[in-house]
This record gives C-alpha cells, sequence and structure tokens, in this order.
C-alpha cells in the first residue's frame, strides 16, 4: 500500500513538469497513479478484505505506518481513486491549453490524490492525521488555485484556518483516546475502546476535528466558499473525497463509539442543523456551484446524523448514502463546470434553454440530480429510505431526527429542481444562452458518474453483503435493515412521498421562499467568520503594542525589576532565612578609606552631567576596586584591575572628544531608578552573605596550591591562568579579539583605506627643530617635553611589559598585564606624537597582531592536543638564564606570548579605529 | 575518543586567528579555511555523537587537569546532538555567506571581520554545550555574544546600530546576572565544575539554592529570550545580514534552552520553578505568536515564532518528566534547523525584491516558484503540519503534557495546540501577501533603498541566485525534512539522551568518576 | 565564616550606582553604568569568595593563609572582558553620534508602527464621542427653538463645529483604520 502512495508523491513531482513538456495533456498521464490504486482497490475486494500492511516509523512517539483496507476503507479508496481518476481525465479539458497554473494544479492535484489515498488506508490515529492535515494544505493550495482572486485568497484562509482548528483538537483527542487505549492502532481501539471521562472530552475533541473537516455546522462557512477554486477541486475535494474525511472517521469510529452519549449528542442535532440550514440556504442560492455546495452541506450532515446514531443500521445506510452522494455530487459539480465552460456564465438567473443546446449533458444532470432527491430507483433512494427505516426502528427514537431527515430530505428535492430548472431550463424571457460544444473529455467522466448511480441501484443487496464486516462490528445490532432497491417498508416510502411532494411545492414557490430565507437570515457565518478574524489581528496588534515597546531601557528596566522581585521571592520563600551571620565591619584598617573613596566616586558619578566628569569618577572606583583587590591579597587582580581602568579611561576620552552632546535626560525619575539600584545592590550583596554563611564544603580553591606546584609555577593565579583554567584565558583573548574587530568594524565601516600611513611627505614635521619623534603634530597641539618624555621610555618601558610577561609564573605580572604596559607605551607615543607615530610605533597591518596571538594561543592548545591527547597540555622545562635567574619555560609560555601579542595588537586597533581614525575624520571636517 | 571533544572548539577558533593573520587577501582561500574547518568540525561531532551514545558521556580534562581541579568539556547524548545540528546547520551557512553578497562585502572591508567573528561565535556555541564548568560556560556565552555583537552591528547602518544597542545590552545585563550567580554559586559551594555542584547543592540551604536558581534562570532567559524578557529579541535580529540573523535565530537563542535544560535537570532537580516555569512557557507562546500575527515583516514574523516556539522548549523542560525532556529536545534540534533555513530565505527573498515588507511584496509564487516552494516547505514545517519535523517535536510535547495530566499541563497543552494555530495563520498572511496576490512589478537591478545619511547600503535587486545560494538553504530545507524519515531513530535518541539527564548519575560520575 | 562587611557595602554601593546608571537613556551612561557595575559585581566575587589572606604566591606565604586564588582567576577573566567590552561600546557610541548627533538609546521605529496601528480600535471611541455631541447639539436646536435670532445664530455655530470636529474625527479614523486593518480580512464573500 505504501507504493501506492510512493507513486502518487512521483508523480506529483513528475506533474509540473510532465505539464510544461504536454501541457493539458500530462493529465491524462498523471491520471495514471489513481488509476492504478482504482485497479488495487478492486483487487483488494476481490481478495477479500481486509488488506494490512504495519511498519515501524517511530516507535517512541507511537508512530506506525500501519495500513489497512477494510470494507469502509475500500469503498472510500475506491470513491477517491475513481473519482480522481475521471476528474483528472476531465481537467484535460477544463482548462484552456496553456494556462499558467497548470504544473501547480497538476502537482498539487495528486498531492492532494496521494494524501487522501493514504487518509483512508491509515490504521494508526497519527498516521491519519499526518494525512489528514496534508490533505488540508493542499486543499489550501488548490483553493487559491488563481493567486490573484482575492475571493479564493480568503476562501483558502478560511478553509485552511477552519478545518486545522478542528484538526488541532483532534490532535489532541487521539492522544488521550490512544493513551487510554495504549496503543495507537485503530483496528485495535476499535476492537477494545477504553472507557472513562478523558477518553469522553476526547472524543468531543475528534468530533470537533472530524465535524470541522466535513463542513458541519459551526464550521459549515468554509465549502460554500471554497467554490472559489476551480470545478475539477470541487468536484474531487468538495464533494467526493475531503469533505468525506471527517463523516469517514465517523463511520471508523462508531463502531466504538456510538454507543457513548456525548457521541449521539453532538453529532445527531449538529447533524440535523447543518442538513436543514443548508438546504434551506441552497434554496436561494443563484450561482449554481454555491447552490451544490450548501446542498453538500446538507447532505454532509444527512451523513453525521447516520454516523452519529452509531447503530448498525444507520451505519449501513450511511456507508450506502456515502457512495451514492459521491457518485451524483461529483457528476453534478462536473455538469456545473462543463455549463460553466460552454456558456461561461453558471448564474442561474442568466442560463437559459440550455436543455436544448446540451441535451445529453441534461440528461446526466436530471440523472444524478434525481439520484440526489432520493428518486427511485436510484442510488440515492437506497440510502434514503434505508436512512428513514433506521431512524424509524431505532430504539431510543429521536422525533426531531426523524423531522428533520425528512424536512432535509424535502429541501433536498426542493433545492434539486431549482439546480435543473437554473442550469437547463427554458426560462420566460431571458433568450437562449449560447453555449460551445462539451468535449467529450468532460462530458463522459460526468455521464458515467451520473449512470453509475443507476446502474449500481439494484445491486444494493451485493453491497449489503459486502458492507457486512463493518456492520456487523457494532455492538448495536438494530433491527436487521437490509439495503434493497425496493424494500417494501410502508412508512418510509410514504415519508419520502411526503417530502417529494414538498419538494415540489417548495420549488413552485421558490420566489418567496429565496425572500423568506434572505429575510429570516440572522447572520451571516461567513461575515462572523472574518469579524472574528478582523478582531484576533486587532487584539494582537493591541497586545503587541503594549508589550513590545521597543525601548531598552523599560527593557532593563523589566530585567532588574524581575531581579529584584525574585531575589526577595526566594529569600522570603517558606521561611525567612536565619540571619545570624557572623560580621566585622573591616578586617584590614585601610579598606574604610577605600571604601569611602569608592562610595564618594560612585555618587559623584551619579550626580555627574558632564561626560568627562563622569568618566573620571569611574575611574576612581575602578581604581579603589583594585586597591580593595590589593588589601584582599590578589596583587595580580589590583594590578590588572589598575592597567586595564587606566586604558579604559584613554579610550573613554578619546571617543568623549569627539561627542558635543547634551548628555540625554532619562525617562525614568532618578528617586525610581535608584531606588531599583538600591533594591538589586541590597539582594546580590545579601545572597553573597547568605551564601558564604551557608557554604559547607572546603571550595576547590584550596586545592590550587598543590596544582601549581604540579604545575611548576609560584604565582597560583598564573598557574590557574595559563595551564589550570588555560581553556578560560584563550576563551577570554578571542572575546577580545573579536570585540577589537567589532570596533574596527564601526568606525571603518567598509572603506578600503583602513591602513593609516607613515608620513611619508614629512608635512606634519616641524623644519629646524630636534626630531624626538618619527612624527609630530602641528606647532600648536605639540608638547615638547611629552615627545621626549615618550621617547626616551617607549623601550624601557617595552622591556618591563616583557619582563612582566616572561616572570608571569613566579611572581605578579603575566601575559596580559605585559600586554596593556605595552599597550599604555604605545598609547603615550600616539598621544605625544599623533596618527602618524602610532604607524611608525607597530608597523604591522592591522588585525595581523590580533590574528598571531589567536593562532598562537590556539595554536598551542592544539599542539598540546596533538602531543599527548588533551587540549592545552603544557611541555614543560627549567632553564636556567642570567640576569632573569632559573626560568620555568613551558608552551604555557608561548600560549601567554598569544595573548600578550592579541593585547597588543587590541590596543594598536583601538588607537588606530578611536584614535587615528576619528583624527582623520576631525581634520577632514575641519578642513571642509 | 576524549582528544575529539575540544576539535569543535578549537578548530573556529585556530581558523579565525590565521584568518586574521592573513588579512582580507586571499578570498579564496579564506573561504576554503572557512568551508573546510566547519564540515571537520561537522565530521567530528558526527564522530563522537554515535561514540557518546554508544558508550556513555565522555570526558576531556583540558590541560590534563581532572575535575575539579581545572576545566573538562562533557560530550554526553544531549551536548553532542546539539552540537552537531549546529556545526550542520552553520556549515550551510557558512557557505550561504561564502558565496551571497555577505562575502563580497568583505572585499571592501578594511580587515577579514564577518568570518572570524562568525567562526569566533560558532566556536563559543560549541564550547557551550560542551562545557563542564560554570565559569566556562560564562566564557562560552561571552565568545559568543562578542561574536554577534560584531555580526549585528556589521556595517554600521542606522538601524543596525539601533538594534545593536538593544542586543548589547540585554547581552551584557544577561552576562552581568551570570556573574553574580557565579558568585553566588562559588560562595555557596566553593566549586565551579557541574559534576560537583550537582551534588553540593542538594544539602544546600533551601533560600541560597533558590537565589542561584533564579538569577541562572534570569540570565538564561534573556538569551532563550522568554517572556517577559523576550522583547529585545525581534527588535534586534531581523537587521543583522542575513546569514546572520540565520545563525541568532537558530542557535543563540537554543544555547539559552540548553543551559536551562542543564540547569534543571542536572543541578536543580525538582523544586518550586518547574510551576513559574509553566506559566512562563504559556506566557511566551501566546505572547510570541500574537506578536506575529501583529507583524507585517517577514523577518519580525519569524522572529516572533521564534519567540513563541521557545515556549514549547520551556514547557518541555517544565513538565521534568523523560517524555517532556525527550520532546523539548526534539523540538530544539528541529527548531534550530526549521528557523534558520527561514532566515536564509527571507534573504534570498530581500536579494531578489530588495525588501521582506509584506505589503511591498506580491507574486513571488510566479516570480521565483523555487524561492517560495522552500518558503512553504519551511513555513509549513514550523506551523506543525505533519509529517514534517515541527509536528513530531509538537506531538511528543503534546503526548508528554497530557501523559502529565495536572490541570496546568492540560491548559499548556491548550496552548501549544493555540500558538501551532496561530503560527499557521500567520506564515499563511505572509503566504497569502507574499506569494500570492498580483505581482509587484519588480524589476532585477532597481535600486531599492539607499540613504547615505542613515549608512544604509543601497539595495539592489537581482534575480541572479547563485547555485550555491539556493543550495545551502535547500541543504537545511532538506536536513529538516531528514528528521521526518529519521523520526525513529531521532526521537530515540533523545528519550535516551533525556533519561540519561534526568538519571544526572552517568554525567556526574563520568566526570569525577575517574579523580577518585 | 566571618563575614566582612566593608568590602560587601562597597560592591553594594557599586551594584547600586551601575543599575542605577545602566537605566538611562544615554549609551555613555550606560556604559559607564556596565563598568561600575561589572567593577562591584568583580568585587563580589572576590569578597564572597573567601576570607582575605596573602597574596597566593607559593613560597612566600604559607598556603593556609592565601586568599582563594580561584575567584581572582575568574575576575581577572571578567575584568578584561569588560575592557573590550567597553572598547566596543564607545566605538557603538562614535558610531550611533555619526548617524543621529546623539548617544541616546533609539527606540525601535517598527514597534512604534504597531503601537500606532494599535490605536486605531481606541479611535472610535473619540468618533463616537464627537457623534454623540453633534446629534445632542442637533436635538438641542430642535427641541429648543429659541425665539431670539442671535441664540439661534450661535447655537447653529455651534452644531457647525461639531460636524466639522465629527467629520474630521473619521477621516482620521478611517486613515488610522487603513493602517490597522488588513484588505485581506475586510468585508465578507
Amino acid at each position: 500500500m505504501e507504493s501506492l502512495l510512493i507513486l502518487h508523491a512521483a508523480a506529483a513531482i513528475c506533474a509540473p513538469w510532465l505539464t510544461r513538456l504536454l501541457g493539458r495533456d500530462a493529465f491524462p498521464l498523471l491520471a495514471l497513479a489513481p488509476a492504478a490504486g482504482f485497479c488495487y482497490s478492486l483487487w483488494v475486494l476481490v481478495s477479500g478484505v481486509p488488506e494490512r500492511s504495519s511498519t515501524p516509523w517511530a516507535p517512541a512517539l507511537g508512530l506506525s505506518l500501519s495500513f489497512r483496507a477494510d470494507e469502509p476503507g475500500v469503498l472510500m479508496m475506491a470513491l477517491v481513486t475513481g473519482v480522481g481518476l475521471l476528474v483528472m481525465v476531465y481537467s484535460s479539458r477544463y482548462f484552456p491549453a496553456g494556462e499558467a497554473g497548470l504544473a501547480r494544479f497538476g502537482g498539487f492535484m495528486l498531492a492532494f490524490a496521494g494524501a487522501m489515498l493514504g487518509l483512508v488506508m491509515a490504521d494508526d490515529l497519527f498516521l491519519l492525521y499526518v494525512f489528514w492535515e496534508l490533505t488540508t494544505v493542499f486543499s489550501y493550495l488548490l483553493i487559491g488555485y488563481d493567486p490573484e482572486s482575492r475571493a479564493s485568497r480568503r476562501a483558502a484562509m478560511k478553509a485552511l484556518m477552519l478545518t486545522t482548528f478542528g484538526g488541532l483538537a483532534m490532535l489532541a483527542g487521539f492522544v488521550i483516546i490512544g493513551q487510554a487505549a495504549g496503543t495507537y492502532r485503530i483496528s485495535a481501539i476499535v476492537a477494545d475502546p477504553p472507557e472513562g471521562g478523558p477518553v469522553v472530552a476526547a472524543l468531543a475533541l475528534v468530533l470537533t476535528g472530524a465535524l470541522a473537516k466535513s463542513a458541519i455546522f459551526p464550521f459549515s462557512t468554509w465549502l460554500p466558499a471554497a467554490m472559489a477554486a476551480p470545478t475539477p477541486v470541487s468536484a474531487y475535494l468538495h464533494a467526493a473525497a475531503m469533505v468525506k474525511a471527517g463523516v469517514y472517521l465517523l463511520a471508523r469510529l462508531a463502531p466504538a463509539f456510538g454507543d457513548v452519549p456525548v457521541w449521539r449528542a453532538v453529532a445527531v442535532p449538529l447533524g440535523v442543523l447543518t442538513m436543514v440550514l443548508g438546504g434551506w440556504r441552497a434554496l436561494r442560492e443563484t450561482d449554481l456551484k454555491r447552490l451544490l455546495a450548501y446542498g453538500t452541506v446538507s447532505q454532509l450532515g444527512f451523513l453525521t446524523i447516520l454516523f452519529g446514531i452509531g447503530t448498525r443500521d444507520a451505519a449501513l445506510a450511511g456507508v450506502a448514502m456515502l457512495l451514492a452522494h459521491a457518485l451524483f455530487k461529483a457528476a453534478l459539480f462536473l455538469v456545473v463546470g462543463a455549463v460553466d465552460h460552454a456558456t461561461g456564465t453558471r448564474d442561474l438567473n442568466r442560463l437559459s434553454g440550455l436543455w436544448r443546446s446540451a441535451p445529453w449533458l441534461c440528461a446526466a444532470a436530471v440523472l444524478a440530480g434525481a439520484s440526489m432527491a432520493g428518486l427511485p430507483p436510484l442510488a440515492g433512494f437506497v440510502g434514503k429510505e434505508a436512512a428513514l427505516e433506521s431512524l424509524l426502528t431505532w430504539e431510543t427514537f429521536d422525533t426531531a431526527a426523524l423531522a428533520g431527515v425528512v424536512l432535509g430530505s424535502a429541501l433536498t428535492v426542493g433545492y434539486t429542481l431549482r439546480f435543473l430548472w437554473g442550469a437547463f431550463a427554458t426560462k420566460p424571457g431571458l433568450p437562449p444562452t449560447p453555449a460551445h460544444r462539451t468535449p467529450a473529455a468532460m462530458f463522459a467522466p460526468a455521464a458515467l458518474l451520473a449512470v453509475l448511480g443507476v446502474v449500481l441501484a439494484p445491486l444494493a443487496g451485493v453491497y449489503d453483503a459486502a458492507m457486512a464486516g463493518y456492520t456487523g462490528s457494532f455492538r448495536d445490532a438494530g433491527h436487521g435493515t437490509h439495503l434493497a432497491l425496493w424494500s417494501g417498508a410502508a412508512v418510509p416510502l410514504l415519508l419520502s412521498l411526503l417530502a417529494f411532494a414538498s419538494g415540489g411545492l417548495l420549488f413552485w414557490a421558490r420566489r418567496p421562499v429565496a425572500r423568506i430565507g434572505a429575510a429570516l437570515q440572522l447572520v451571516d457565518s461567513a461575515t462572523l467568520f472574518w469579524s472574528v478574524m478582523r478582531r484576533l489581528d486587532l487584539f494582537a496588534i493591541q497586545a503587541t503594542g503594549i508589550i513590545q515597546r521597543g525601548s531598552v531601557p523599560d527593557y532593563l528596566l523589566l530585567t532588574l525589576a524581575s531581579v529584584a522581585a525574585l531575589g526577595l521571592f526566594s529569600f522570603l520563600y517558606v521561611t525567612p532565612p536565619d540571619l545570624s551571620l557572623d560580621i566585622v565591619a573591616w578586617q584590614r584598617p585601610e579598606q574604610p578609606f577605600i571604601v569611602v573613596l569608592m562610595i564618594a566616586g560612585a555618587a559623584l558619578a551619579l550626580a555627574a552631567r558632564a561626560y568627562v566628569l563622569l568618566a573620571v569618577m569611574c575611574g576612581l572606583t575602578g581604581y579603589g576596586t583594585a586597591l580593595l583587590f590589593l588589601s584582599h591579597g590578589s596583587p595580580d587582580l589590583a594590578l590588572t584591575q589598575f592597567l586595564a581602568e587606566t586604558l579604559s579611561l584613554v579610550v573613554f576620552a578619546l571617543v568623549l572628544r569627539r561627542l558635543p552632546i547634551e548628555p540625554v535626560s532619562a525617562r525614568l525619575r532618578f528617586p525610581f531608578r535608584l531606588g531599583i539600584g538600591v533594591v538589586v545592590g541590597a539582594v546580590t550583596v545579601g545572597a553573597g552573605m547568605l551564601a558564604m554563611e551557608a557554604r559547607q564544603a572546603e571550595p576547590v580553591g584550596g586545592l590550587m596550591a598543590g596544582a601549581a606546584e604540579r604545575a611548576g609555577a609560584h604565582n597560583i593565579v598564573s598557574a590557574l591562568l595559563l595551564d589550570i583554567r588555560a581553556w578560560d584565558t584563550m576563551g577570554e583573548s578571542t572575546v577580545l579579539v573579536v570585540l577589537t574587530l567589532g570596533v574596527t568594524s564601526l568606525v571603518f565601516l567598509r572603506r578600503t583605506s583602513y591602513t593609516i600611513e607613515r608620513d611619508e611627505g614629512g608635512g606634519t614635521r616641524p623644519a629646524g627643530r630636534p626630531h624626538w619623534l618619527s612624527s609630530a603634530l602641528p606647532r600648536g597641539e605639540r608638547a615638547l617635553a611629552f615627545e621626549v618624555a615618550a621617547r626616551l621610555t617607549f623601550h624601557t618601558v617595552l622591556v618591563l611589559s616583557v619582563y612582566l610577561l616572561l616572570v608571569g609564573h613566579s611572581k605578579v605580572g603575566g601575559g596580559f598585564a605585559g600586554g596593556i604596559v605595552a599597550g599604555l607605551a604605545i598609547t603615550v607615543r600616539y598621544l605625544a606624537g599623533g596618527r602618524y607615530e602610532l604607524a611608525a610605533a607597530v608597523p604591522v597591518h592591522a588585525g595581523v597582531l590580533l590574528g598571531a596571538g589567536l593562532t598562537l594561543s590556539t595554536g598551542t592548545a592544539l599542539a598540546g592536543l596533538l602531543s599527548s591527547g588533551a587540549a592545552l597540555t603544557m611541555l614543560a622545562a627549567d632553564v636556567t638564564l642570567p640576569l632573569l635567574g632559573t626560568l620555568h619555560l613551558s608552551t604555557g609560555l608561548l600560549f601567554d606570548l598569544g595573548v600578550y601579542v592579541t593585547v597588543v595588537g587590541m590596543v594598536q586597533d583601538v588607537l588606530r579605529a578611536l584614535g587615528a581614525e576619528l583624527d582623520r575624520q576631525i581634520e577632514t571636517e575641519d578642513a571642509s | 575518543m576524549e582528544s575529539l571533544i575540544a576539535v569543535p572548539v578549537l578548530l573556529p577558533l585556530l581558523a579565525a586567528g590565521v584568518k586574521l593573520a592573513i588579512g582580507a587577501r586571499l578570498r579564496h582561500l579564506q573561504s576554503l579555511i572557512s568551508i573546510g574547518t566547519l564540515t571537520i568540525t561537522a565530521v567530528v561531532s558526527l564522530v563522537l555523537l554515535f561514540e557518546v551514545d554508544a558508550h556513555g558521556p565522555v570526558v576531556t580534562e583540558l590541560g590534563g587537569w581532572e575535575s575539579p581541579l581545572g576545566i573538562c568539556l562533557v560530550a554526553d547524548r544531549l551536548s553532542t546532538l546539539m552540537l552537531v545540528v549546529s556545526t550542520l546547520v552553520t556549515l550551510c551557512v557558512m557557505a550561504y555567506a561564502v558565496v551571497g553578497s555577505y562575502a563580497d562585502q568583505e572585499h571592501d572591508a578594511p580587515m577579514a571581520i564577518f568570518n572570524p567573528a562568525f567562526l569566533v561565535m560558532v566556536a563559543g556555541v560549541a564550547d557551550a554545550f560542551l562545557s563542564g564548568d560554570l565559569f566556562n560556560l560564562f566564557v562560552a556565552f561571552e565568545m559568543l555574544l562578542s561574536g554577534s555583537y560584531v555580526l549585528l552591528t556589521f556595517g554600521g547602518t542606522q538601524s543596525r546600530i539601533r538594534a545593536g544597542a538593544t542586543y548589547t545590552v540585554m547581552g551584557l545585563a544577561s552576562s552581568m546576572l551570570f556573574l553574580i550567580a557565579l558568585a553566588v554559586t562559588y560562595a555557596a559551594t566553593g566549586t565551579l565544575s557541574f559534576a560537583q555542584l550537582a551534588e553540593r547543592f542538594g544539602p544546600l540551604d533551601t533560600h541560597v539554592k533558590l537565589l542561584i536558581e533564579l538569577t541562572l534562570l534570569l540570565a538564561f532567559a534573556i538569551k532563550a529570550a522568554i517572556f517577559p524578557l523576550s522583547a529585545w529579541l525581534p527588535d534586534s535580529y531581523p537587521t543583522a545580514p542575513a546569514p546572520a540573523t540565520a545563525v541568532f535565530a537558530g542557535l543563540l537563542t537554543k544555547v539559552g534552552v540548553y543551559a536551562i535544560i542543564r540547569l534543571e535537570a542536572l543541578l536543580f532537580p525538582g523544586g518550586p520553578v518547574a510551576t513559574l516555569l509553566m506559566w512562563v512557557a504559556l506566557a511566551t507562546m501566546l505572547v510570541g505568536v500574537l506578536g506575529a500575527v501583529a507583524q507585517t515583516d517577514i523577518k519580525r514574523v519569524f522572529s516572533f515564532t521564534l519567540v513563541s516556539h521557545i515556549g514549547y522548549m520551556v514547557f518541555g523542560v517544565a513538565l521534568s518528566t523523560v517524555q517532556g525532556l525527550s520532546g523539548a529536545i526534539f523540538y530544539v534540534v528541529h527548531h534550530i534547523t526549521v528557523t534558520t533555513g527561514l532566515f536564509l530565505v527571507a534573504g534570498l527573498i530581500e536579494r531578489r525584491t530588495g525588501t521582506t515588507r509584506v505589503e511591498r511584496l506580491g507574486g513571488l509564487m510566479t516570480l521565483t516558484p523555487l524561492i517560495a516552494l522552500l518558503f512553504l516547505i519551511l513555513a509549513l514545517n514550523l506551523s506543525g503540519i505533519p509529517p514534517m519535523s515541527g509536528f513530531l517535536g509538537k506531538l511528543a510535547l503534546i503526548q508528554a503534557g497530557l501523559a502529565d495530566g495536572a490541570p496546568l499541563a492540560l491548559l499548556l497543552v491548550a496552548g501549544s495546540l493555540v500558538t501551532s494555530l496561530l503560527t499557521l495563520y500567520a506564515v499563511a498572511k505572509v503566504w497569502g501577501k507574499a506569494f500570492w496576490r498580483a505581482p509587484e512589478p519588480a524589476v532585477a537591478g532597481t535600486v531599492v533603498e539607499s540613504d547615505e545619511s542613515t549608512g544604509e547600503d543601497p539595495v539592489v535587486t537581482t534575480t541572479t541566485m547563485p547555485l550555491a545560494l539556493v543550495g545551502s538553504t535547500a541543504a537545511l530545507v532538506v536536513l529538516g525534512l531528514s528528521f521526518t524519515v529519521l523520526a525513529g531513530p531521532l526521537s530515540a535518541l533523545t528519550d535516551r539522551a533525556a533519561a540519561e539527564l534526568m538519571a544526572r548519575e552517568p554525567y556526574v560520575s563520568a566526570v569525577l568518576g575517574r579523580g577518585r | 565564616m566571618t563575614i566582612t562587611l566593608l568590602p560587601f557595602a562597597a560592591a553594594g554601593a557599586l551594584i547600586a550606582t551601575g543599575v542605577t546608571l545602566l537605566l538611562e537613556r544615554s549609551l555613555v551612561r550606560l556604559l559607564a553604568g556596565v563598568v561600575v557595575l561589572g567593577n562591584g559585581v568583580n568585587l563580589l566575587i572576590v569578597t564572597s569568595g573567601g576570607g582575605p589572606g596573602s597574596p597566593p604566591i607559593l613560597g612566600r606565604f604559607a598556603p593556609e593563609e592565601m586568599a582563594d586564588p580561584l575567584p581572582q582567576a575568574m575576575v581577572l577573566t571578567a575584568i578584561v572582558i569588560t575592557l573590550g567590552v567597553t572598547a566596543f561600546l564607545l566605538a557603538m557610541v562614535h558610531r550611533s553620534w555619526q548617524l543621529t548627533g546623539s548617544d541616546e538609546v533609539q527606540d525601535d521605529t517598527e514597534d512604534r508602527r504597531v503601537r500606532l496601528r494599535a490605536r486605531a480600535g481606541e479611535l472610535s471611541e473619540a468618533v463616537r464621542r464627537r457623534q454623540e455631541e453633534y446629534r445632542r447639539l442637533l436635538a438641542e436646536e430642535r427641541v429648543q427653538r429659541p425665539t431670539e435670532k442671535e441664540a439661534r445664530r450661535r447655537l447653529r455655530l455651534r452644531r457647525r463645529e461639531a460636524l466639522r470636529l465629527m467629520r474630521h474625527a473619521i477621516r482620521e479614523e478611517r486613515a488610522r483604520q487603513a493602517l490597522a486593518l488588513d484588505p485581506e480580512l475586510e468585508g465578507d464573500d
């Protein structure tokens, strides 16, 4: 059975290519796929049902590719493939040759056929759902066949939303049923249906899905709108195949759940309502296709009643109606398509005299129409008689249901007459509508379907016997109704006659009926649907407008408020924490002074309006932090903090010189902001204290002394950075590299003139003065003493930086500190000599140092990986050198050198961007 | 085998270093390095996945320092699965970026910026997945964030600066929160190794434990874009260059989700936070999808659905069952692939028409059938149309939620179904307007926008779509579809990964076992 | 463990200052906030990580007296990262100033559009108010029928003014509706 689906999929994929090659003549060729399916279903019928197969797919999710062709399955297979075949043949003449959308149409149509075939064969709830949704999607794409028409776009959207809504509800229902039953196999569930409260809720959900798919009230509105699709689509999807999916699901589950109260309580009343309302509405439609669509809605209501009753008798009538409806409704749709094709209109107020110009078409339509109205000796009659009989003999006799069905039948007779009259009759005052000839490929499928309605009717007994396997599975055996062309039962026949008579009456009084219908209409379901969608859109816009402020301070406020709230919440959770902390005010005498200094700095930073003051105060708090680090016992940290803070200050100053701007005032008031700040500060500090108090285990940091000894280092922090936790250091220097790239990217944008060349012409070099630097600032900006100092100290400081790099393992220092010191040396030269001096100081292309540093550190890591199997393993040796003493040399030094080079590269690039390039911009602006 | 674990982090970093060192010259070599590196990484990740799935978690001790002294990288089922998907996806995106105009712009750049930043970001993502140390996780986050800061502000146009400010500031806020949590964690436990933390958190004071958990959760929630900390995402992602946005959307938020999974499963199993997460997940789903319905720009629609679907994953995590966790992992895998693909398609649309604003688009189905097909498949996959992976992930989550059966879980199942429907509505609206409707008379080569004052580049539309550009997008589509075919093995793998996570013991003993 | 209050207080003060600065719209102040906050958090890491002690250098001090080196290593890394972030944000400040002449963090334009569209629903309220006002005046004119010429004139003028306002509100409403509502959703089939 999978091979059939693969065949359809392959055909669907080939369809665009074939149609491009052959045009619309490709359709009969493509019809081979459904034809194969039809043959297969006949073969199954002959070889005996049920045919089954199962392949695991995703057992963890309960998904399996299980197929099963039992009686209703084969019936639907034959219908889906048979009508599919005929519709494809029909389509080859329906569309004008060379129409643009043919390729799409062919592909989607076959894909739909495959999905529908899969749906009726599936024996796994989820597999059924898979195909179910696929039919929805392809139907969406097919309804939107004419994408430029707003009506078809809207119809497609409506069908998609309503059926998917139901589908999703159904999915939840499937999961509940499957979990209750312990299996997702439909045949197993039907054989041993689960019970209980959740299952009842699940059934309601499943019914929602089934009813939405089959356009039952209150979901009916999508089906008439879907008539915007081309007629072959309507004939196939909206008459024979897709809309039957919901009814088919009811038929599959009815043997198991038909006697559950919720099943009947939902399906039967909604079915009756739909049958009557649909028929009533069809009585005043003037578009033939929409008339048929409302007729379909009504008939689907009828089918829903039959399977909703859940007895054997009703289900038997149901399967009979299922077949009959597919035959006559598909035929009628095809006839409407032919009429449209021949005359260019479907409006029954404009069509006239067609029975004369298209007599054979008229004959086929009358035949199919008679079956629809339930006239003997046609298939429709057989089904309706059996339905009436099953209703009459139903144990829990339901007058409303019976009355509804009779009324519905009367309405059916009425709109059938109106349809036939509207399409073919000669109307007084209207000239005969000119009509082209209908091509044989369009006429034959319609005629064949119509004739089948006559041919199959006498075989009712055979059909009844063939369905025995299915009908026998119902727990409620009913009264043993049988299908027959002439059952001889008097009451159903009388009711039928009543329906014929009142139907004729309705047709006779068609004008007043239409007027009354229009007048009685309180609310149009289409308007209702769209107003709901509009409200949804409006609600979405308003909700988003409220939530999505688009303002960073708002987002930050929310974040920080969450910190405060969650922090307070965890303090107060269950019981307030034990606050008997062992607190001393300070442990080192210098601490009070530093802290006072820092708090003063912080307060000034808050008060500062000018950016420069703000930067200085930030720096002050930073230096204070460094001092606190020192008093805590972390000289490395203090050194690094001090150097980094200095560098930040320089960069701050470089940028701030370009910003002659007024500080923007904050939107939030200061006390409010401060309040949040204080709460966050209190929460975090309180958390820190609580956590310190709560510590039970020995910190890992205590083990580091031994580890550092193993690494051969004296400075434990250095050992951590360069050896034990060198992975973090590598990451950190990478971050530095990338952020420097970001600075370059933001300042230079995409200009090629990036490299700051050395000063070639010597234009800025003042003549006749001693030159301490290779270039100099213009006269007014020079400070000779600064130049001299810069020149003299440069190399000394560089040596110092290398020293710091080398001694990192034994004393305070390290690659990062060394790098910043070297960077500061370069900075001083830049500040003294301007941008050309920068190029002279570091005569390397941009990015090269960064890249080299990164390559060096990661390369060391990789070398460790290659040599010993663990990345970053350092290879080490002790070497004694003059002046420096015993040095512990290891690849760790190379790694550290990488960090050093990276930092120098970073300073160089940042100076180039925020220093030199900004100089250049200022110069350009001054010049212009 | 252990030695391979560091490769996905080291190799991209080395490549970034080499590329920087050789500068913007030798563009072909540059592309070769990028693609080659990521290909090797992908192969290594796949090997690791098979190894780990067969023999349990593998640990490498960096520098030879055993845990808890040094940092270790841990490859368990979850981390290697994430690694495999992320490297495959970044490989496709890199190919896209190299062929597309994004690499063309590199020509004029002062130095190679896009490629190194991208590679560092990839390395950061890999490090985040593998890291077995809380502080190293912070460093990994910084790596990927700094890479993304640079990519987001690439070119320095006005809209990117605005978006970059939002993104950077929120990124910094999350980093600060992470640091605060680190301070409290070390103060309370005296260790940073995940495995040791898992042991030491157990007997800790409830308040401190809750504080740490909530602070970390907040930090990760910003990264994962969970409501109410999600609003920054749709404001910032859509403005970046298409391949950058694609990776941001696909991967970066998932790193946050990954961190939350680790946090909840390994460090803080059970506890009062699950209920909070449930509510937050519900709000994220609904707020996100309503946002998507309200938008009229393709990239923004997808940014909002991204937020919304993060809610699915949080839902799965919050259930704290093997089933729920497995569903969440499955959904993460699916969502990485699909979202990345969608943003690449948005990039293709922009290249073709010069805009992604829905009201200015029309008739794309007839103009560019191939792009339309790619969009359709991805959009349907996103909406959870079966049999695609979006449906499978959703199904796993619904099953887990219904199996849980608590009223709140049922409410979340209902919420996720509504979200699914509205997602479909949002993408169908885009499809209906941008791909159906009458085609706009857009001519190839039109200069759509050019404004010197904002620094925006002139957008030039083009009909030429280099094969590799469409090909790399198509590769992502195929990858997404392959999850359907591989649903059996994949869902079994996510089940095993979830069971391993819930058990906790395999992870802890793999890391600490040898040290004792 | 003994807790030393002052370093904690300093950390708290820095964090509070940092958060306060962070909530401003100016990028420079925001950056200052990040720097100060970062310092505060770093201080918190070191302070809460263990008590003070001697520098962790082997050979010079006894290992038992040393301050815990692990938080120090962590903070060193954090300092470097903050340095990089500072440089990057400063470059962003510069670029932002170049583009807009200000270092204000800009609001998102697209979100503003959505908010504008969101107001469409509320505006119908305004239209309704104008309509009621006009109707009330109309009714007043009919009922009262002031005999005095001047009074009649004044009433008429007021009514005309109300009519003008109502029309204006309706026009505005339509414009907003056009922005808010999707033409695909309008009308029925």
